[in-house]
């Protein structure tokens, strides 16, 4: 007979390892589900890092930048703002505030439903018990199943120095300072919101990538109206450079990148690096328990979400790319309804991707880089924005509405928006891909106009050739 | 503090505690077994509601009790009830396999929770399904391959009335080949015991594996040993070796069994005959070919001599000559292993006395060939060194019975042992 040993430890049917969008939305989903649950996070706020100093702080601030954006362009309706006057520290408590009223939120959440929440580093023993670190000291926490959803962590530079002015896009959103200039190393999604709100707060932003686009991966003609009008915004862009060396000095943080042909270097207040994320696979023991964790950190599972240890279970970023929390929350219930037995697996055709830039570009299902790159045969419907009668009443003209679709049976695979509003548009994408849809039934459903929505419509009788918005050659 | 009381244990009074599996004193976790007891039906451990300390026992080995007498008192340190009732009748066992801890041995330290009830889990992706999700949510509960279902909705998709209907009809499907009720075999962590090296199965393994499982699971296979008393065959064999090795031929001891087997065929047809697809039938086959198991780099693989009852003792040992070597080549073709009606395993080149060898089903059996021996021989009032061939015919024991088996491998026994009369006959024929 197994005997306890201490009697101050605990025992739970399921704990969860991480409080981020996968972490709770599992242990909620599990204890309403009548799981006894135990939720473990690091720190002392629900929420983890898209709550706490990612998509929600990185959001609030887009939507400062928004304000500033829009009050210098109004002056072509003539109405004419003031200089916008920044109060950083009224900024930073609105921001805060917001975050701790979510996280608030989901602690109610979890005692309404009996969660049992537990601040510590949970390492992992064996396949069935814990041992959890906190200021408090140590304790083990024995389990019959286990989620882990420990996310991911911002991927850094070892060449570069230590220095407070390197930062990572957690403590650019914290918004110490307004640098006067700031070098974003990292073209990717994180790197050019960052850009976006800087820009905006009125640092002079350079942005350098590694690749030979700005997204990479993301189809050209839906970064182009994004890239044109960051040019504008930022001092300068440097694609296809690597950065070789970075010195601390006293006015700056002195950067130097190359290319094939040339070699370039500068001198910045802060350096932001963005170059992506790393699963945090490697942080909590996980072979003391027999988990198999990949290269990068990543866990490996299968399609209820399972890792190779029966009992435990592993979803959001940690499981792999794309890092997105939607992706986890959703993978989330998968693993919570199997650990509670109910027969389910992770089914989803299609997760949508969003980039929160001015203007915002998103994406799901199939792009046309996929297509191309698995050589897989598609057709497509383009709208584009400059004959949108919405898109021009809010003074933009840029946006690009974009569907693919299987040859013969005309089913939608995926579609781009670039433009106002693009994240929120995509969900319509993302619900018809899910339905299976076809040309037809995206062009038949009547949408409001005026409205960015329309842009669906039009896009998919664009394909169809019933198009009457736009001239289209025979 | 908590009392626990005996639950529900069915329709018993005064049941007796066989076993104490605890001492006051004893530290519980929630499920460990605090005692045995045992019914007139079966034998059930009582599990411990509570994780806590024994402070007090109400009974001992022997006492009789009764649902709802006091058990023990156990001081709780992790509040975690149980619904005893349920727990408890997951406990029964029958009484003959009553053991104190009969549940399957736990891994060091690993104590996975199965799942409550046998679930179908469709370890594939259903991405290009004509489906909405909440049609691929409830395949999933149901355990339905959704790349199985052709959907009668608009353009083929997949409607929950479609996924019903598969169910339903499996449902109301005969019971045949469908492996989903096969209890699962335990997993074990290898790893977990020392170091381990994961090498994938041979497409050719791979293949055969689940053909043999088939085979196993949807036949009730009977296996007829014999032996077979081979000296004057040998003789003969080693008479006509020469003569066939100058003509490039290797004259082998299967050779002479394949034809032999071929005129038993004859005699049974039933063993030479398939079961038909609904079950309702019995296929005879008007032709005998003869497949042989051959042992190749890649697995195994089963080629077949077709027709071999037209053909020569010599004939055939030409042609498993030549089929062997392509085979281990790995360059025969598909057709060259199709057709079987009857195959042969010898192993007797490799040793061993007897074996159970599983049927190629459709085909109804399959004979095995062990290892010739020397063994003595009570002939005429003294022992005499004969060499001795075991044989092992395994068959469909819903075609034929133990007695047909018999008869099979004795006609086939004294065909062998009489070569005269297995030659002469064939031989003529042909010649």
């Amino acid at each position: 007979m197994t005997k306890i040993t201490d009697a101050s430890d605990e025992h739970t049917e399921l704990v969860v390892i991480g409080s981020g969008p996968g972490g709770y939305t599992a242990a909620f989903r599990a204890a309403d589900l009548g799981m006894k649950v135990t939720l473990i996070d690091r720190y002392a706020n629900l929420g983890g890092v898209c709550l706490n100093v990612g998509c929600i702080p990185s959001k609030a601030l887009l939507h400062v930048a928004k304000v500033i954006d829009d009050s210098k362009e109004a002056a072509v309706t003539g109405l004419y703002f003031n200089e916008p006057e920044l109060d950083l520290e009224v900024m930073k408590n609105w921001k805060n505030k917001l975050i701790s009223g979510l996280t608030r939120g989901l602690k109610s959440l979890a005692d309404k439903r009996n969660v049992t929440v537990v601040q510590g580093s949970a390492y992992f023993i064996s396949a069935n018990s814990l041992k959890i670190e906190s200021d408090k000291g140590e304790s083990l926490l024995t389990f019959e199943q286990c989620i882990i959803a420990v996310g991911s962590e911002p991927e850094t530079l070892p060449f570069l120095p230590d220095d407070p002015r390197i930062i990572d896009s957690t403590s650019a959103l914290e918004l110490t300072e307004i640098p006067n200039s700031i070098l974003i190393v990292g073209g990717g999604i994180i790197g050019l919101e960052m850009a976006t709100i800087y820009s905006a707060l009125g640092s002079m932003v350079s942005i350098v990538e590694l690749t030979d686009t700005l997204m990479p991966g993301t189809d050209p003609d839906l970064v182009k109206p994004l890239e044109k009008l960051l040019e504008r915004k930022c001092d300068a862009i440097f694609k296809g450079f690597e950065v070789t060396t970075g010195l601390a000095k006293k006015e700056g943080i002195e950067i130097t990148f190359k290319n094939s042909k040339s070699t370039h270097s500068g001198v910045y207040d802060v350096v932001l690096v963005s170059v992506g994320r790393v699963a945090n696979g490697n942080l909590i023991d996980a072979k003391k328990a027999g988990i198999e964790v990949g290269k990068n950190g990543t866990i490996p599972v299968d399609y209820q979400m399972r890792t190779n240890v029966s009992n435990i279970f592993a979803i959001g970023d940690v499981v792999g790319e794309p890092m997105l929390a939607h992706k986890a929350s959703h993978e989330a219930k998968v693993a919570s309804e199997v650990a509670a037995g109910i027969n389910t697996a992770l089914d989803t055709h299609c997760i949508p991707s969003v980039a929160y830039t001015d203007p915002e570009v998103a994406w799901v299902g199939l792009t046309e880089n996929n297509c191309l790159t698995d050589n897989i045969s598609y057709e497509k419907g383009i709208f584009p924005w400059a004959a949108s009668g919405r898109s021009l009443t809010i003074n933009r003209s840029e946006g690009l509405t974009k569907l693919l679709f299987e040859p013969g049976t005309k089913r939608l695979l995926g579609g781009g928006i670039v433009g106002t509003n693009a994240g929120e548009l995509i969900a319509e994408i993302s619900l018809a891909i899910e339905m299976d849809c076809n040309v037809s039934d995206v062009a038949l459903t009547v949408h409001p106009h005026p409205s960015l929505s329309e842009t669906l419509t039009m896009a998919a009788e664009a394909y169809e050739g019933t198009i009457t918005d736009l001239y289209l050659k025979k | 503090m908590e009392t626990i009381l005996l639950p529900d244990v069915g329709d018993f009074q005064e049941v007796e505690i066989v076993e104490m599996l605890v001492i006051e004193g004893d530290t519980v976790k929630v499920d460990d077994p605090l005692l045995t007891l045992e019914t007139e039906k079966a034998a059930m451990d009582l599990p411990s509601p509570v994780a806590g300390t024994i402070e007090t026992l109400f009974v001992d080995k022997g006492s009789k009790v009764s649902e709802g007498d006091k058990i023990c008192k156990i001081s709780v340190t992790a509040l975690e009830k149980q619904p005893i009732k349920k727990q408890q009748k997951g406990h029964v066992k029958e009484k003959d396999t009553i053991q104190p801890s009969v549940e399957p041995e736990p891994l060091p330290e690993v104590q996975t929770e199965a799942p409550p009830k046998q679930q179908v889990v469709i370890q594939k992706s259903f991405a290009g399904i004509h489906a909405s999700p909440s049609v691929r949510k409830l395949a999933r509960e149901w355990g339905v391959d959704l790349t199985l279902i052709k959907g009668k909705g608009m353009q083929q998709r997949v409607l929950v009335e479609d996924v019903k209907d598969h169910v339903k009809s499996i449902l109301s499907s005969e019971p045949t080949s469908q492996q989903v009720g096969l209890p699962a075999v335990p997993k074990v962590d290898h790893s977990s015991f020392g170091d381990i090296e994961m090498v994938p199965l041979s497409r050719i393994k791979k293949i055969s594996g689940s053909r043999l499982q088939a085979s196993w699971l949807n036949i009730p296979h009977v296996t007829q040993h014999d032996e077979v008393d081979i000296n004057a065959i040998e003789q003969m064999r080693l008479e006509m070796k020469d003569e066939a090795k100058k003509q490039g031929i290797r004259l082998t001891l299967l050779s002479f069994v394949i034809k032999a087997v071929t005129q038993v065929l004859q005699e049974f047809p039933d063993f030479n005959a398939s079961v038909s697809e609904n079950q309702e039938d019995l296929v005879y086959k008007k032709y005998y070919n003869i497949g042989f198991a051959a042992n190749t780099p890649q697995g195994l693989l089963v080629p077949v001599v077709k027709d071999a009852d037209r053909k020569s003792v010599l004939t055939i040992a030409q042609e498993l000559g030549e089929l062997s070597a392509i085979a281990r080549e790995g360059k025969i073709k598909l057709e060259e292993m199709q057709g079987g009606t009857f195959t042969v395993s010898s192993l007797g080149g490799f040793g061993g006395t007897g074996f159970t060898p599983i049927i190629n089903a459709p085909e109804v059996a399959i004979l095995g060939i062990s290892k010739a021996k020397v063994k003595p021989v009570h002939i005429k009032g003294q022992f005499l060194p004969r060499l001795i061939l075991p044989l092992s015919l395994s068959y469909d024991h819903r075609v034929a019975d133990g007695v047909a088996g018999i008869q099979f491998t004795s006609l086939l026994k004294s065909l062998l042992e009489d070569p005269d009369t297995l030659m002469g006959k064939s031989e003529s024929k042909n010649d």
